[in-house]
């Protein structure tokens, strides 16, 4: 007689819970995060744990602030003129808003990826270690290695390895997004943050990406928007939506998108009008 | 349907593709419902003629099943719904399966009226009607259950099947004491036992429906589930 668990059959087995999450499995923790460009309030009240080496998913409509609280996670609104901040995101147990936080030595550590591929006008070899570079590393043979492990990482290298030497701006839409992630992982960030990453793409190319993905949590911790439904359905482990710099709904992805708890996260993914 | 918010879709095609799909369950039920009263009408009153006609009708049910599948496989394919949606789909895939079952078993209870009893056999097809009448109330039930995706009313249901089953082994009980009694008549008391347990299965496939209404609206499984949890889901 075969016997099965059914609670196996039914659940993820990446099934976590969100609300009392140990301080090992986090990776980030956001408290009381609010966030203002001048008189208007774009994040309100955030707070979430986002677990380690999984992936999360930022859903919601145009405007709903989800690609403003992943650029907050590296510190990407500083350069906005007008953004004020309040509230922590704790990495490791230090608030990346702290005065004494080297924002260079954080995006080190947080790696972002953009909706459209910006590869450098350099070769490919040069892109993948343009990180490396910068923090004074010299060493051929080591600069060897992270190209090869990056570019094999992020699945591209069996199709750039006999060029890596010509110009990175001669490859395809999907193959430049996949060299943009090789360059944000070659200096070993353990978060990476992809906004929108396959907006720009194909189907077969955003399939790659997505593949991809699924491989990169095991080394490092992914945190997604995306516009995508059925995308964030496809690549990640727990799901926020946010409405309106709300924080309306978390919750594993399994569950936000067969049971939903909240009237708006069912109407927004359902395609109905809110 | 109103409590499914169906026309609310930004999608109007969407819309349209759903209330098709539901329309379409409505008519086979209402045609699965016809074939179960039109089969106890033919077995009560020894009524050949429409006892065939069941039998000749059950192709229209298998093709509702047939095409309202191929409408759902479509949806899924082109819309991939979520949430509400997603699960209203599984609910009718599950909901017609087990209406064509009930179609089927329709047909084995009109194969009763194509039997001939003696007079002193009668009062044997009368307790069958009785257990009919029971179940065909159960069915119509359900169907209203659906309509409506009512889930108060599909617990309540749910929990009537048990006097069902109780009526079906008292019945069983009394057709096994004629067995022995006349063993002349075991091959007709046969036929009803084969009619009682096609009633029988109609009352449980009718929970099942029940089970979808409520997965559909609750977001809950409940199949498998006890009668004392499923009260707290009201």
């Amino acid at each position: 007689m075969i016997s099965v668990t059914p609670t196996a059959l039914s659940d993820s087995p990446n099934k976590l819970d969100l609300n009392n999450l140990s301080p090992e499995q986090v990776a980030l923790n956001i408290n009381n995060l609010n966030l203002h460009y001048g008189n208007k309030q774009a994040l309100q009240n955030i707070s979430m744990a986002i677990p380690k080496g999984q992936v999360t998913a930022f859903i919601g409509p145009s405007g709903c602030g989800k690609s403003t609280l992943l650029r907050c996670i590296n510190r990407m609104n500083d350069l906005v003129d007008n953004c004020k901040i309040t509230g922590e995101i704790n990495l490791h147990g230090t608030n990346i808003y702290d005065k004494h936080v080297d924002v260079a030595e954080l995006r080190r550590k947080v790696g972002m990826v953009f909706q459209r591929p910006n590869p450098f006008p350099k070769t490919i070899y040069e892109n993948v270690i343009y990180g490396l570079r910068i923090m004074g590393e010299n060493n051929r043979r080591v600069l060897d290695d992270a190209v090869e492990k990056s570019l094999r990482s992020a699945a591209l290298w069996n199709e750039v390895k006999d060029r890596l030497h010509e110009s990175a701006l001669g490859l395809s839409g999907g193959q430049q997004q996949r060299l943009v992630i090789a360059r944000a992982i070659a200096i070993q960030p353990e978060v990476l943050l992809l906004d929108e990453p396959t907006s720009a793409l194909d189907p077969i190319s955003t399939l790659t990406i997505e593949e991809l993905i699924n491989d990169l949590k095991k080394e490092f911790t992914v945190v997604i928007v995306t516009h995508n439904m059925q995308q964030a359905a496809r690549v990640s482990d727990q799901t926020a939506f946010m409405y309106m710099g709300d924080l309306i709904e978390y919750s594993d992805t399994n569950t936000l998108f067969t049971t939903p708890m909240k009237k708006k996260t069912e109407d927004y993914i359902t395609g109905r009008y809110g | 349907m109103d409590n499914l918010h169906m026309g609310r879709h930004i999608s109007g095609q969407f819309n349209e593709d759903l209330e098709r799909v539901i329309n379409n369950v409505m008519h086979m039920g209402g045609l699965v419902e016809k074939q179960l009263s039109d089969a106890l009408a033919a077995v009560g009153n020894n009524d050949e003629e429409l006892a065939r006609e069941v039998l000749n009708n059950d192709y229209q049910i298998n093709a509702y099943e047939v095409s309202i599948d191929d409408e759902c496989t479509r949806i899924i394919a082109k819309r991939q719904p979520a949430a509400g949606d997603l699960r209203l789909i599984m609910a009718i895939v599950k909901t017609i399966a087990d209406l064509e079952r009930i179609g089927d078993e329709a047909e084995k209870i009109a194969q009763v009226a194509l039997e001939s009893f003696s007079s002193k056999q009668q009062d044997l097809l009368l307790n069958l009607d009785n257990l009919g009448r029971k179940v065909l109330e159960f069915l119509q039930a359900t169907l209203d259950a659906f309509t409506r995706m009512d889930v108060d009313t599909a617990i309540n249901i749910h929990q009537t099947d048990d006097s069902i089953n109780r009526e079906y082994e008292a019945l069983m009980r009394q057709l096994m004491t004629y067995m022995m009694e006349d063993p002349r008549s075991i091959p007709q008391i046969m036929t009803v036992i084969w009619s009682a347990r096609a009633l029988e299965r109609i009352g449980d496939r009718s929970q099942n429906i029940c089970e979808y209404i409520i997965y559909f609206v609750k977001g809950k499984v409940v199949r498998h589930t006890t009668a004392e949890d499923m009260k707290k889901l009201k």
